[in-house]
């Protein structure tokens, strides 16, 4: 089956995606889409299907249907490793730093600089440690000591790192899992301003929730996702914090948005 | 009190006279050991047979040392009286050292009579006796009078002298009728009944001490050191009058920079947090008291052969430990490394004796080489069906430890011992030609040249940067300067000593001529008595006392944890063997392909445990088909105990240096003095425990 992309700006095209975990129907026909430097919250409670949907994206599963446009070529992501390669990166919840690890170590994870001598190359820990305190400070987080183990910061600077990491890689896709569901009021707000910052440095981000008090401040637009279909795009200039709240929660789109709705999936 | 002092204010001049005093004292003392040891007034170590005017080697270091302490605490003796700030951390640090020398002198006594005592304990006191007058020997149960003369002037002294410490110590009576107007007998303050607790406790000691030395241990079971109870006052000496100081300089607070900059880091808070830094902390912590108390509790713990003894004992498990922490580190576990390593010693020598299929009978190198590559092939099997499978490791494992087992068993039919002398008559041997080794040496010196050139520079720069700046590191600047020139110096001597020996080595063998031939089993290769490896007169003979079991494994285990060390640490390979164990989903999201690290890691322990093999095998060139059965518990008891996390993520090769060194120590220590060795594995179940608990508490107190 061939599939065209269908908003030929965006960086990222999901289109019709299906996937099945044997007879259990998890996502049902998703268009899902996120333009350029454009920040997404993506939306829906529990067992919605938005993290399996997430995880089609990364790699983690492979699709069963449908057809995955990046940067406007049609790709196929097979494994996480494919998807870093495409410059999508990834922060999870609990799945981001190696805890027993210092933040210079986890910073460079699976890129580290090396020399070589002969033939074998070492890594450059004097560069790793410099690199990683000035690329930190770049996205506006201040850290005492790169060989300071990840294990003793708290849950919000966690994040900050990971965060951090993936604007200094390049990535041209930062995806938050639940970023700030553990987190303080504080420490969210420091989340959502790197969410900003990488966005300010030519990144787009999806920002997966289901509160949406957490994501309103920074998104630009929000999609909807209930039992495995999708409810709809809002950009936030039409909507309110609650009707989104509301439509999380019921899975009805208001009467007033209906018209925009269509207008929206016509295109 | 201190600070008073230093502030140069009136309330504080006792205190701070007295801590000038006693650390002038300890100048005294120091100077007066280093004398006395040099004018033969106090000779050290194993006197037997050695003239009076002879050094040995605890002589020459005790003198170094006592000098070096000596002109350190005369160096903070002088900043006392000059009121510098930064004596205080001077101070603070040679008080600590004296406690500890104080300590150590006080454990050298004691912990002998705990284990005399204990001896005596578990001793049938009838079967002492009758052992006793078989070789004409007396049990004498009384003391004498003059034994009793001394253990109660002892006890005055020892009573004398903590009266003299705590008249300092008790706050004098004013300050308790400022306090309390009204009560003016109070009751007695906890210090004076801590006092009366610790006389009472010595004076017990001391009693003891006296009464056994007296009994002496029925012969030939046991070689403890003599209790020389003449060393508890000289412990005594250094060990209170230390503390009293330590107690005076440590607490303070804080009112000027300089001072908060002085006082900053105890000795005490350093060595904490710099052990927290350390994965295998428990294990250091483990490694040094076990080796002190073996050390003081029989002089034969020092002797090269007992040194030789532990280390060739571990050398074979401690190459498999360092495999083993590879995969602990990664987060799996390998119970197979025993049954690996009999198929290994057993495919090694078949493939000398009977022959490799195809192949034929091969010659050593191609068969070790060979028979780790089958044991590589059997981790690669943990491994794969490890990550195919996703069953737990130590299921896996326990499956192929069994399976694994059962070619050894099939192979060597009906109890058979495998031996390489009914195949063949000699043990083979190759002839070198001496050009090997001058070219050994010429390499030796490029790589030696290389390092002295990469790491004297950095010194010397850092060195004259300290001289440069020493005004602005405080009074001590100009001390801390020439510390690192002395350390320059020394490096550099050292360097300078292996180049020589490297050149006398290719002097040695090109004036002997090219084509010479020298002769040098494989099995000596692979893990002879070192002292057989080269002739006499040899350079590369070294002056190693023939009974003494130095096994070239030793050597070879040091290279490969130097190696792996280094992987682990410095290498992107290292990084993500950390990072599968420590949270795997981090890993695998950041790109590291977690499952070819750990079947990497397997077939790294596999391959290790089959040079451990070919170690075993050339040791007793003789395999029986339960060959290296239970060695899995043992190599990952070593690895506990050198602070590698069960749960992955945590641990280091040197660690398990450590462990293993520790397990060794145990093994020779406990049968050295005297304990049976049955209870060798109670011991070793405590340590591990022990061991963890201190790792953990380590750790914990890093992240405080």
């Amino acid at each position: 089956m061939e599939y065209k992309q269908k908003n030929a700006d965006a960086l990222v095209d999901m289109i019709d995606i299906h996937k099945y975990f044997g007879s259990v129907q998890v996502l049902r026909g998703i268009d899902f889409h996120v333009d350029r430097q454009e920040i997404v919250g993506l939306l829906g409670d529990n067992g919605a299907g938005k993290s399996t949907l997430i995880k089609v994206l990364t790699g983690f599963h492979t699709l069963t249907r449908g057809q995955i446009f990046f940067d406007g070529d049609a790709v196929r992501i097979d494994s996480p490793h494919d998807a870093r390669e495409l410059g999508i990166e990834t922060v999870h919840q609990d799945l981001a730093l190696v805890p027993l690890m210092s933040i210079a170590r986890n910073f460079w994870l699976g890129q580290e600089p090396t020399y070589q001598v002969g033939p074998f190359s070492f890594l450059d820990k004097k560069l790793m440690a410099s690199e990683s305190i000035h690329a930190l400070a770049d996205v506006g987080i201040h850290i005492r000591d790169p060989e300071e183990t990840v294990g003793t910061m708290s849950g919000g600077e966690r994040q900050s790192i990971a965060i951090g990491r993936a604007v200094y890689f390049g990535k041209k896709l930062l995806i938050l899992d639940e970023p700030t569901s553990a987190l303080s009021v504080g420490e969210t707000q420091k989340v959502l301003d790197y969410t900003i910052a990488a966005k300010e440095q030519g990144m787009s981000v999806i920002f997966i929730t289901h509160n949406i008090r957490h994501v309103y401040e920074v998104a630009d637009r929000f999609t909807i996702i209930e039992r495995g279909h999708k409810l709809g795009d809002f950009y936030k200039r039409d909507v309110t914090e609650n009707e989104v709240a509301n439509m999380i929660v019921d899975g009805q789109i208001p009467e007033r948005l209906r018209l925009y709705e269509e207008d929206a999936v016509g295109d | 009190m201190m600070q008073a002092y230093l502030e140069n204010k009136n309330e504080g001049r006792n205190i701070g006279m007295l801590v000038t005093l006693l650390m002038f004292g300890f100048t005294v003392i120091g100077a007066l050991v280093a004398l006395m040891v040099l004018l033969w007034w106090m000779p050290l170590g194993d006197y037997e047979n050695i003239l009076l005017d002879d050094f040995n080697t605890y002589e020459y270091i005790v003198i170094v040392a006592s000098v070096i302490y000596a002109l350190c605490c005369a160096r903070t003796t002088y900043g006392l009286l000059r009121r510098e700030a930064s004596s205080l951390r001077w101070s603070q640090w040679m008080f600590f050292i004296t406690i500890m020398i104080g300590g150590a002198i006080l454990l050298s006594v004691i912990i002998p009579v705990g284990l005399k005592f204990s001896l005596l304990l578990g001793q049938n006191i009838d079967l002492r006796a009758q052992i006793n007058n078989e070789i004409g020997g007396i049990v004498p149960t009384v003391l004498s009078i003059g034994e009793g003369l001394i253990s109660v002037s002892l006890l005055v002294l020892v009573l004398l002298a903590l009266l003299a410490l705590f008249v300092f110590l008790i706050p004098p009576l004013e300050s308790l009728r400022q306090m309390d107007g009204v009560r003016l007998i109070v009751a007695p303050p906890r210090r004076l009944i801590q006092a009366i607790l610790i006389v009472f406790a010595l004076g017990i000691v001391c009693v003891l001490i006296a009464g056994l030395t007296a009994v002496p241990l029925h012969p030939g079971v046991t070689k403890i050191r003599d209790v020389e109870d003449h060393r508890l006052l000289a412990g005594l000496l250094f060990f209170l009058p230390a503390l009293f100081g330590y107690l005076q300089v440590r607490q303070m607070r804080e009112e000027s920079d300089e001072l908060r900059r002085a006082v900053a880091l105890t000795p005490g808070k350093f060595i904490r947090s710099e052990l927290a830094k350390s994965p295998s902390a428990g294990a250091i912590i483990g490694f040094v008291a076990i080796f002190l108390t073996f050390t003081m509790a029989t002089d034969l713990f020092l002797e090269p052969s007992s040194i030789a003894s532990y280390l060739s004992n571990v050398a074979t498990k401690g190459v498999i430990a360092i495999g083993v922490t590879y995969l602990m580190i990664s987060g799996e576990f390998d119970l197979s490394v025993g049954s690996v390593l009999g198929v290994a010693a057993l495919s090694f020598m078949l493939f000398m004796t009977e022959g490799a299929p195809v192949l034929g009978v091969l010659e050593p190198i191609p068969a070790a080489l060979l028979a780790i590559f089958v044991a590589m092939i059997l981790g690669a099997v943990n491994g794969v069906l490890l990550i195919t499978t996703r069953i737990p490791s130590f299921i896996v494992t326990l499956g192929t430890l069994l399976a694994y087992r059962a070619i050894t068993l099939v192979a060597i039919a009906g109890g058979r011992i495998l031996r390489y002398r009914d195949f063949h008559d000699e043990f083979p041997v190759f002839a070198i030609s001496n050009i090997v080794f001058v070219a050994l040496a010429v390499i030796g010196l490029a790589l030696m040249a290389f390092t002295a050139y990469r790491v004297l520079p950095v010194l010397l720069r850092g060195a004259s940067q300290a001289w440069s700046i020493r005004a602005n590191n405080g009074d001590f600047g100009t001390s801390g300067a020439i510390i690192r020139f002395v350390a320059f110096v020394i490096v550099t001597l050292v360097f300078l000593a292996i180049i020589v020996w490297l050149i006398a080595v290719f002097g040695y063998h090109i004036g002997a001529g090219g084509g010479q031939l020298v002769e040098v089993g494989y099995f000596d290769l692979f893990n002879g008595r070192v002292s057989s490896i080269g002739s006499e007169g040899d350079f590369f003979h070294l002056q190693i006392p023939r009974d003494a079991n130095v096994r070239l494994a030793i050597l070879w285990w040091f290279i490969f944890v130097v190696i792996f060390h280094i992987i682990l640490t410095s290498t992107s390979f290292g990084n993500s063997i950390f990072a599968a164990g420590g949270n795997e989903g981090a890993a695998r999201a950041q790109g590291v392909n977690v499952d070819r690290v750990k079947v990497q890691n397997f077939v790294i322990v596999a391959g290790l445990t089959g040079i451990a093999a070919i170690y075993e095998t050339a040791r007793n060139p003789g395999v029986d088909p339960l060959k290296g059965q239970g060695w899995e518990l043992e190599v990952i008891a070593m690895t506990v105990i050198g602070g590698a996390l069960l749960t992955g993520g945590y641990g280091s090769v040197v660690g398990s240096l450590l462990g293993a060194l520790i397990f060794g120590m145990l093994q020779t220590g406990l049968v050295l003095v005297g304990i049976e060795s049955r209870l060798f594995s109670g011991t070793v179940g405590v340590i591990i425990i022990a061991a963890v608990v201190l790792n953990t508490f380590v750790r914990g107190a890093q992240r405080n």
